[in-house]
């Protein structure tokens, strides 16, 4: 269903990029930029519940970005912009948690209990993604955008280690089961395969032709769907992934 | 350059500024208890039985030894350390008259949400056992949050004191990926097939695929005297066991009554197999001194008896018993060891400075996780002699 929907989006968009009856609309005043960015941020839970105590470090990981898009002005002013992107929004983040709610599905067997220590989170999402902007031209160099985007994940990776700590077993009462600080000590976990293949989000930014064709850009890109299914207990929040874009474009056309 | 700098810092600033105010602690434990003075220190054998450290999450009961009951103060006050912001009912360090049997005490979270109760028993160090026969067994339950209910079998002795829980099992540890077992479905249960009357069932399982998961993928049927400390499982597994109880006559020989079958495939902790490793079961025991050189408290466990042909080296380590083999049989059969090793001081083990573990397991590398799902061994009948 929601795939539909994605093709849907994706044909009415392009259908619309030949078919536009207005002067400005025809395929002359199309407008074609290839770019390349840095996805910085990171997927996690919004607001952060007070079970997340401290972030303690976080770094980027190879969360590269380069597209291709189209714009097609409508009126003089206002267009749409929709393009392919190729992209990684990976993250790696230390928190220290404090009674954050787990549960570990493994075959038919289940644990879940309260964590309070150390987690390591790596999380690497490929995807190709295929946005469909509004365009507002600000000046003849700056440009606008906004509008949803819909995102088909190529390669998935959300894992890491829980260290340092204890998890309470079912309950504060429950079990105190504790990790150390080195492998065969810690739990790691490993949520690959339970992760969405379709995400969709809100992206908002600006684009800014700084020389001849050359230009800059930055971007806000915002998941409205966790990056795992509803029904996936595991990570008690819906862990959002919420990047901004740093990127440089050449105007081809 | 400067535009990444900046959103770096927005991005952290926005994080950071999100972290919401701390909850109240929810957790009740009692994580220590204590006596505290002089004066009191004549109601012990041992002054290091003044102090119960590191308390396991998962006990309920606190036991103190004491020489006497009948002259035991009947205002005694104990103290404990207990969780973080966590109160405690009868007051933290207030006198109270242990003499009459258990006294309870509630701890409350924190946030007022949750309780433990514990009860503190005093009691008479009991005298040697010279018989285990188990059978006497109780029948704990265990809610998980995943609405199942566990049971288990817990072996405890009858002495003139009350009952005595000195045997603990590794069935806590195999409880963290169960939910909703009969006691029969543990390594270790209570079985009426025993030599006489009612006997033990060790059976090595598989811990699942949360077991494999944890690099823990077997688990071994263990019984021995002493304490499970469940919380050591994942961490430090060797540390979870922790061997022996107190006892103030020092073991010559013990004997008792096993049947045995190995499990068909013998594999390591990463599973592998090795089709030409056959399982064996183990029984052995250790005579041990429970006070270290700093006059600390000391209890044997997994990582001391790793290997046993140097436990004898061991600073701590008396004497040492094992039954040289257990062949495979489906009729009881009897097996009888002897303690070897140092001289006791007489006076040690009178005044209950001594602890005897006694360990049965149904595969004997169980501990490293190696072992054969399936190897089951039964035991019953367990006597020891001592020295007269």
């Amino acid at each position: 269903m929601k795939r539909n929907i994605a093709y849907l989006i994706i044909y009415i968009a392009a259908s619309w990029l030949v078919s536009s009856p207005a002067e400005a609309g025809t395929l002359d005043s199309l407008q074609l930029r290839a770019r390349a960015g840095y996805n910085i941020g990171g997927t996690m839970p919004i607001p952060l519940p007070e079970t997340i105590r401290s972030i303690d470090s976080y770094s980027l990981t190879s969360s590269f970005m380069v597209s291709f898009d189209a714009m097609l002005p409508l009126t003089p002013q206002w267009g749409v912009m929709t393009g392919l992107r190729l992209e990684n929004k990976g993250m790696k983040g230390d928190v220290t948690t404090k009674a954050y709610f787990m549960e570990v599905v493994k075959g038919d067997q289940k644990m879940s209990g309260l964590f309070t220590g150390h987690v390591e989170q790596k999380v690497k999402q490929w995807m190709l993604t295929v946005p469909v902007q509004a365009t507002f031209m600000l000046s003849q160099k700056v440009i606008l955008k906004g509008g949803p985007y819909v995102s088909f994940l190529l390669g998935k990776g959300f894992n890491g280690i829980a260290s340092d700590g204890y998890l309470r077993k079912d309950s504060p009462t429950g079990p105190k089961i504790l990790m150390g600080n080195r492998e065969g000590e810690w739990a790691t976990y490993d949520f690959d395969s339970d992760m969405r293949s379709v995400q969709f989000g809100v992206g908002l930014g600006v684009d800014w032709q700084v020389y001849k064709r050359l230009g800059v850009s930055a971007d806000l890109n915002w998941g409205l769907t966790g990056i795992f299914p509803g029904d996936f207990k595991t990570v008690e929040q819906t862990l959002y992934p919420v990047y901004g874009t740093v990127g440089v474009f050449y105007r081809l056309k | 350059m400067n535009k990444y700098i900046i959103f770096i810092i927005g991005v952290c600033c926005c994080m950071a500024s999100c972290i919401k105010d701390e909850a109240l602690n929810k957790e009740c434990d009692i994580e220590s208890a204590w006596i505290e003075g002089t004066e009191y220190e004549d109601y012990f054998y041992q002054t290091t039985e003044m102090r119960k450290e590191a308390i396991s999450s998962a006990e309920t009961d606190i036991v103190f030894s004491v020489r006497s009951l009948l002259s035991l103060s009947t205002q005694i006050p104990l103290h404990f350390k207990i969780t973080d912001g966590a109160t405690i009912e009868p007051a933290n360090g207030s006198v109270q008259d242990f003499t009459k049997g258990p006294v309870v005490y509630t701890v409350t979270s924190e946030d007022g949400e949750w309780k433990r109760t514990y009860n503190v028993i005093f009691q008479e160090a009991p005298l040697p056992a010279q018989k285990f026969s188990f059978e006497l067994v109780e029948t704990q339950t265990e809610k998980t949050m995943l609405g199942g209910t566990n049971e288990m079998h817990v072996f405890y002795e009858q002495t003139a004191a009350g009952p005595n829980y000195c045997w603990a099992t590794g069935n806590p540890g195999s409880a963290l990926t169960k939910n909703g077992s009969k006691a029969e479905e543990f390594p270790v249960y209570s079985t009426p097939d025993g030599k006489e009357g009612r006997g033990v069932c060790l059976n090595t399982q598989s811990a699942g695929a949360l077991g494999e998961w944890m690099k823990k993928p077997i688990a071994a049927g263990s019984l021995f005297l002493g304490k499970f400390q469940v919380d050591y499982v994942l961490s430090d597994a060797l540390k979870a066991t922790r061997f022996g109880v107190p006892n103030s006559k020092e073991p010559v020989r013990i004997t008792g009554w096993y049947k045995y079958k190995p499990g068909a495939k013998f594999t390591d902790m990463n599973m592998k197999e090795y089709p030409d490793r056959e399982d064996e079961a183990s029984i052995y025991a250790v005579y041990y001194r429970n006070t270290d050189n700093k006059g600390e408290s000391y209890t044997l466990d997994g990582h001391d008896v790793e290997d046993l042909d140097k436990v004898l080296d061991h600073p701590q380590v008396y004497k040492v018993a094992r039954v040289a083999s257990l062949p495979p049989t489906d009729t009881w059969t009897q097996w009888e060891m002897f303690f070897e090793g140092r001289d006791v001081p007489d006076d040690m083990v009178a005044a209950q400075g001594c602890n005897l573990a006694l360990v049965f397991s149904s595969s004997k590398r169980g501990a490293q996780f190696e072992g054969a799902v399936g190897s089951t061994l039964y035991v019953d009948e367990v006597e020891i002699s001592y020295e007269k």
